[in-house]
């Protein structure tokens, strides 16, 4: 099970010879992969039951998604979602361009400090910045409800933009920007012309990532929301509280194919840069 | 893939710039294409509002008092949060020891352990074999453990309630083996078998990272000089992994300790982790400075790791990447 794919261009050798293979590695991650995919598939073939049950087969059906898709609630917490992630995604996506080009006019240590607060997000336990936000959103007399929650949304999406722009600036070098300014361009003309476009992919893997974080966050919204502004995953919370469904089975599978397309579409998006500019 | 270019940093830390001090102090001129450094204020505002703003709200509110009713605090310096945590006073005035708060401490420190390990030991092996695959198969296996990654915090943990619950999978085939049904679902073994999902992609991507430009002539050499397959995995690879695996375990554990949700789904009422503890404090306990001050009991350990791995990073010259 470990050497299948190993025995590249080299002639079959004893496993014990071949130097990319490790004992047990093989059979390790088989297990860890499978584990990984499991759930996600019992849930996503239960999607499709016709029974009432969430669990007890009674056939291949479209029942649900029907049924879903007629939930007037759910399709308002959906609606809510997608007004959250929209703008969240805008604003971080928008100040995260703008970081990303000037970063480097901070001094070091101000550069070094700017990066932590902005990334700080990623390591902080997320039910702690989700009582702390509510604790501040209070104190200056912000109410919860959407402005509340698409400000907090923006700041936390911001390290999920930052990256993959970041990365595409790096890639880029400074040959392009020289070619330019040799030709003559201005600064305005410059971030126009040739800094934006060619920073289009990375930007566009940054805003899909912040779309699809601020869409699935759960624990800061639910401490942000408010009747009236009940994001998806507070609701789908609500639901999962009441029990396994045949409903939640196809939420679950909806939420899933949407991370199936982000991930590859961002992933292709990086093949290409790669291809590009290695 | 994203996730893992920005792995590797491509510029030195600032700070071990080799530049004369005076020439460190100016602005470093602006590169063509680049903006000028007002255009980077407006995320760093809105970082300051919403991210450092709280955590310094949440710290001053866990130094306040609670007011008589109601959530909210009342501006009147206390320790009484933090006494809160190890002692109980009744109504005499007496103090004493009260470990009931202590254990939620040392539940949750033990749940994020198993989960940091167990992650460890499967996603060490996953990301040795991923980055000792071809290029194109690497490729295909790095966005396979990426998608479980991006799917719904919610999506994964209710996975697990439809598998472990009375009529799951795993019941009825025991049934049907003719062992007899468990009681699995809103068990402690739930919520950690939840977390140890949840984490799982969270290991896997740093250690894949630091593994993935692996030089393989290096373990050539050491077999041409008489290494085993062990000695290379202990001598080699697992020095170049550190990084990695240090990024990883942070990843894994400070989220798995103030884990919410598989707590709750998973582990019904039985199980109680700090995380919940701060929830209950925000919600129906209505006590935010305690909930304020168990908030900062999880910020200093994190603060405490933080410098570990700072210290680790200069120490080793190695540079640990915190990112995902």
């Amino acid at each position: 099970m470990t050497d299948r794919t190993s025995s590249t261009t080299r002639r079959t050798a004893p496993r014990a010879l071949r130097l990319r293979d490790f004992p047990g590695v093989g059979a390790i991650s088989v297990v860890a992969l499978i584990f990984l995919y499991v759930p996600i598939i019992i849930t996503t073939i239960y999607a499709f039951n016709a029974g009432d049950s969430a669990l007890v087969w009674k056939g291949f059906s479209l029942r649900w998604f029907g049924e879903v898709a007629q939930n007037a609630n759910l399709m308002k917490s959906v609606w809510v979602s997608l007004q959250i992630a929209i703008v969240a995604t805008v604003v971080a996506t928008v100040f995260s361009i703008l970081f990303a080009l000037s970063v480097e006019r901070l001094r070091a240590k101000g550069s070094a400090i700017a990066t932590a607060i902005l990334t700080a997000p990623l390591v902080i336990p997320e039910i702690v910045l989700a009582v702390a936000t509510l604790g501040f959103i209070r104190l200056i007399g912000l109410p919860p409800g959407m402005t509340a929650l698409m400000l907090a949304h923006a700041s936390f999406c911001i390290p999920f933009a930052l990256m993959p722009i970041r990365a595409r600036l790096k890639g880029l070098g400074s040959s392009y920007f020289e070619a330019a300014t040799d030709l003559g361009a201005s600064n305005w003309q410059m971030f126009r012309r040739v800094t934006l476009p060619l920073l289009v992919p990375g930007i566009i893997s940054g805003a899909i990532l912040a779309f699809v974080i601020s869409l699935d966050d759960f624990i800061i919204s639910n401490f942000l929301s408010a009747s009236g502004a009940t994001p998806l995953p507070v609701f789908l919370f609500s639901l999962i509280r009441r029990g396994a469904s045949p409903a939640v089975n196809v939420v679950a599978t909806l939420l899933l194919v949407l991370a199936i397309v982000v991930t590859t579409i961002t992933f292709l998006q990086s093949q290409r840069r790669s291809t590009k500019h290695a | 893939m994203t996730l893992q270019t920005t792995e590797r940093p491509a510029d030195p830390a600032p700070n071990q710039d080799p530049a004369p001090a005076r020439a460190r102090r100016t602005r470093t001129p602006r590169r063509p294409g680049q903006l000028g450094w007002l255009a980077s204020t407006p995320a760093i505002i809105i970082g300051l509002l919403f991210t450092v703003g709280p955590l310094i709200i949440i710290i001053i509110f866990s130094f306040l008092s609670r007011p008589p009713q109601g959530g909210g605090v009342v501006y009147e310096f206390t320790l009484e949060p933090y006494i809160g945590f190890l002692f109980q006073s009744d109504f005499v005035g007496n103090t004493t020891f009260d470990p009931r708060y202590l254990s939620v401490f040392g539940d949750s420190l033990w749940q994020a352990f198993v989960t940091t390990a167990v992650c460890l030991l499967l996603s060490f092996p996953l990301a040795l074999w991923m980055a000792t695959r071809s290029a194109k198969l690497q490729n295909f296996l790095v966005l396979i453990v990426t998608i479980p990654f991006w799917t719904n915090l919610l999506v994964r943990t209710y996975a697990w309630m439809l598998i472990l619950n009375d009529n799951g999978i795993v019941n009825n085939a025991s049934e049907a083996l003719g062992f007899g049904k468990a009681e699995l679902l809103y068990t402690p073994f739930a919520s950690q078998l939840g977390l140890i999902y949840t984490f799982l992609p969270f290991m896997v991507l740093p250690i894949y990272a630091s593994l993935a430009g692996f030089d393989f002539r290096l373990a050539e050499a050491a077999y041409d000089l008489g290494a085993r397959k062990r000695t290379v995995i202990r001598r080699i690879i697992l020095p170049i992994a550190t990084p990695g695996i240090i990024s990883g375990v942070l990843l894994v554990f400070m989220p798995a300790f103030g884990s919410y949700v598989q707590p709750v789904l998973l582990g019904g009422g039985k199980v109680l982790l700090i995380g919940n503890l701060i929830a209950s404090q925000f919600g129906d306990a209505r006590n935010w400075p305690f909930g304020a001050a168990l908030s900062v009991i999880i910020l200093v350990m994190l603060l405490i790791a933080l410098m570990a791995i700072a210290f680790y990073s200069r120490k080793s010259g190695r540079k640990v990447e915190i990112s995902l």
